[in-house]
């Protein structure tokens, strides 16, 4: 079967599964949460960085999508829906905790950022393919403005122009935030390469460059 | 003169910082030559630009998480309490002609046995040290009446739902195929619940969602057997 019909039956079958969750059909509302639990609770983890929070939101993104269902119309796609949906949730949850957020209205600085490098020294680069643990466990300390842009953009696929909308911020913001979560990135795993407690496992690995 | 005062890490180090002002730029995908032919020279700007492409392109496969099934057990929970989950036709039924599908005179008896058995299970477990107990009315028409005490059921009970598959079993040949075919995935199905909601009793023997459910799939599945018992018996 091509992608095409792949895709076409996919979005058929979903089209059924959502008017049967507008009659109240409970295998119906299990086989939606089953299609997106996981992207959607990626996105919560990755956005809070902490698992409990992730279930509530998840839980609560969902709950929203439910009560709300009967007024899906298809103008727009469900999927896109439903995610603008959850990172409204995170968001809201990230503002009313009142943690101190990278403010995403400063002005745009990133183009005068210095990148760090270390000149004159051993410098190398990263491991050929990225730890994807040790990735999403220095996303995770990233700090939260950065976060959301950085999961939205680069892990998630949003353009900016969506993000902006999303996130309430311009275009330029959005940019600047995500240059900004890129160095911080690197630098927590250039760091975490310098850990001696990890020069084992990476100089035994194949691949690894200096 | 602006030669002698630039050392040329000084130039290189002006050059560096061009790079990163066209970085962004280039890593949003717009046209930043300039960019390209610098890391090709800089080893130390080829390093930067190797670390944000390497960073992006693991970004974009990092694995989903699998949120806990109380996730779902939660919001199950909720939207049944706010009446958004309305009583539905079981999936199995949806699956066959609904006029021929409810017999009328569904062997009753078993029927009342099973509502009783299901009636017990909601009780909470006196034995909480022995949730192995519960294998024996493991899903497949494979239960072990003997050792059958599960959250204080009588064997009885269960041996009703065993024989009420055998039976079925026995008689099954005598079904038209796409029906009997329709029944055989719709027990499977069921059998499939039936094992998930033994395993998280079993785990968590005061569980009381798990056992709502695992006595709610009882039901169905005794439902089931009856529509098809029904039918065999024609």
């Amino acid at each position: 079967m091509s992608a095409d019909k792949t895709t076409a039956s996919k979005a058929a079958s979903e089209t059924q599964l959502i008017a049967r969750a507008q009659q109240g059909d409970e295998a119906a509302f299990e086989a939606l949460f089953n299609t997106h639990k996981r992207r959607v609770y990626s996105l919560c983890l990755r956005m809070t960085g902490d698992t409990a929070e992730a279930e509530d939101l998840a839980q609560e993104a969902f709950l929203q999508l439910f009560r709300k269902i009967s007024t899906f119309r298809g103008e727009s796609a469900f999927t896109t829906w439903l995610h603008r949906l959850v990172v409204n949730v995170v968001l809201m949850h990230l503002r009313k905790k009142g943690l101190q957020q990278v403010s995403l209205d400063e002005p745009d600085a990133s183009q005068d950022e210095p990148v760090k490098r270390d000149y004159g020294d051993d410098d190398r680069r990263l491991l050929g393919s990225v730890d994807r643990i040790r990735l999403a466990k220095a996303i995770e300390s990233l700090p939260h403005g950065y976060r959301s842009v950085f999961s939205l953009h680069d892990v998630e696929g949003y353009e900016h122009n969506e993000i902006a909308q999303i996130m309430n911020c311009s275009i330029g913001n959005s940019k600047s935030q995500l240059h900004k979560a890129r160095l911080k990135l690197r630098e927590l795993l250039r760091a975490d390469d310098r850990n001696p407690s990890l020069e084992e496992s990476r100089t035994s690995r194949p691949g690894a460059e200096r | 003169m602006a030669d002698q005062e630039l050392e040329p890490s000084a130039r290189q180090r002006e050059a560096c910082r061009e790079f990163d002002r066209d970085l962004p730029a280039y890593l949003e995908g717009e046209e930043r030559p300039a960019v390209l032919t610098h890391a090709k020279e800089c080893p130390y700007c080829s390093v930067v630009l190797a670390d944000f492409e390497q960073i992006r392109l693991s970004s974009r496969h990092l694995p989903q998480e699998e949120p806990p099934a109380r996730v779902w057990a939660n919001i199950r929970a909720n939207l049944e309490a706010e009446g958004i989950i309305r009583e539905q036709v079981p999936a199995w039924q949806r699956w066959l002609p609904r006029p021929a599908l409810f017999p009328r005179s569904a062997p009753l008896g078993a029927l009342a046995a099973l509502a009783l058995f299901a009636a017990t299970l909601l009780i909470p477990p006196r034995n909480m040290e022995n949730p192995n107990g519960l294998k024996a009315l493991a899903p497949g028409g494979k239960i072990e009446a003997a050792s059958v005490v599960p959250f204080g059921v009588d064997d009885n009970l269960a041996r009703t739902l065993s024989e009420m598959e055998e039976t079925y079993l026995a008689r099954e040949d005598s079904l038209e195929p796409t029906l009997k075919d329709t029944y055989r995935r719709s027990l499977e199905s069921l059998d499939t619940s039936i094992q998930e909601c033994l395993q998280h009793c079993q785990k968590e023997p005061g569980n009381a969602l798990a056992r709502q459910y695992l006595v709610r799939a009882y039901q169905t599945k005794a439902e089931v057997l009856a529509s098809a018992l029904e039918f065999s018996g024609r």
